[in-house]
């Protein structure tokens, strides 16, 4: 398949996930530090952090599926490590967080989608650097 | 969300909630089916937008009327959200008909039926 075409596959999924989170925690994080940001400033920024990481996950999967995994095999990573922080953090440090982060309770507010997505990411950016070297061949 | 069913617009809500999820499970079916996206599955897409942007002109006319969501902010986020995330999932899709494309259909549908959800909670009293 040539790379100009169309690629389909799961990580389209992936990235209407990320969309729709970056826009989600973004706004969330927006709308709540604009109107009370005194009431839970922490928890607050937290969620404009996971908005940041979310829109660079969408990059870094977007890259990833045209053969660049560099910066999505740190990203992920880096993303887990946020969900799993702050889901700690949530629970041992309740007064830290007078109003739910994105990432509160490792994201019960959403689901647990936050968990499960940079893990869903992991798996499929593993499989797509197995992918990789078959493909370097065909093209050859 | 039991007093939604005493107005117009909160009917409106529930039907456009209960269609979108009722898209999202058709097309997870479809993705799990592995065939190529059917076309009477963007149908069903672009009749759930029709239901949303229905669903935004009359409950910006109601705010217009005077009537106010109980969180203001964030009751026109979602509304905004509402009409904008099928367009452009299905751009994002356009060229492409393959098994995961349904998957998006399914995660950008889902996502409208908890908007549409979270438009009721917010609009408050009763609706």
């Amino acid at each position: 398949m040539p790379d100009t075409a169309p690629r389909s596959g799961p990580h389209k999924v992936l990235l209407t996930f990320y969309a729709l989170f970056t826009l989600a925690a973004g706004a969330r994080a927006a709308v709540q530090l604009a109107t009370d940001a005194g009431r839970a400033p922490i928890a607050y920024t937290l969620s404009a952090v996971a908005a940041v990481t979310y829109a660079a996950g969408w990059v870094a999967i977007r890259r990833a599926s045209v053969g660049h995994t560099g910066f999505a095999s740190v990203m992920l990573w880096v993303e887990l490590a946020g969900v799993l922080t702050v889901g700690t953090l949530s629970l041992v440090q309740g007064d830290w967080f007078p109003d739910a982060s994105v990432w509160s309770d490792y994201g019960i507010g959403y689901g647990f989608v936050p968990a499960v997505l940079p893990i869903a990411g992991l798996v499929w950016l593993r499989r797509q650097k197995q992918q990789q070297p078959e493909r370097a061949r065909a093209e050859r | 969300m039991h007093d939604a069913l005493h107005t117009s617009l909160g009917q409106l809500t529930l039907v456009a909630a209960g269609y979108a999820a009722l898209v999202a499970v058709v097309a997870l079916v479809v993705t799990v089916r592995r065939v190529p996206r059917p076309t009477w599955l963007d149908h069903m897409v672009w009749i759930l937008e029709l239901l949303l942007v229905v669903r935004a002109v009359a409950g910006v006319g109601s705010m217009l009327n005077g009537q106010r969501p109980e969180e203001m902010s964030a009751h026109v986020g979602y509304l905004v959200a509402a009409v904008c995330v099928l367009p452009i999932a299905m751009q994002s899709i356009a060229e492409d008909r393959g098994t995961w494309s349904s998957g998006v259909v399914t995660v950008a549908a889902l996502a409208v039926a908890v908007v549409a959800v979270r438009l009721q909670m917010t609009w408050g009293h009763g609706a």
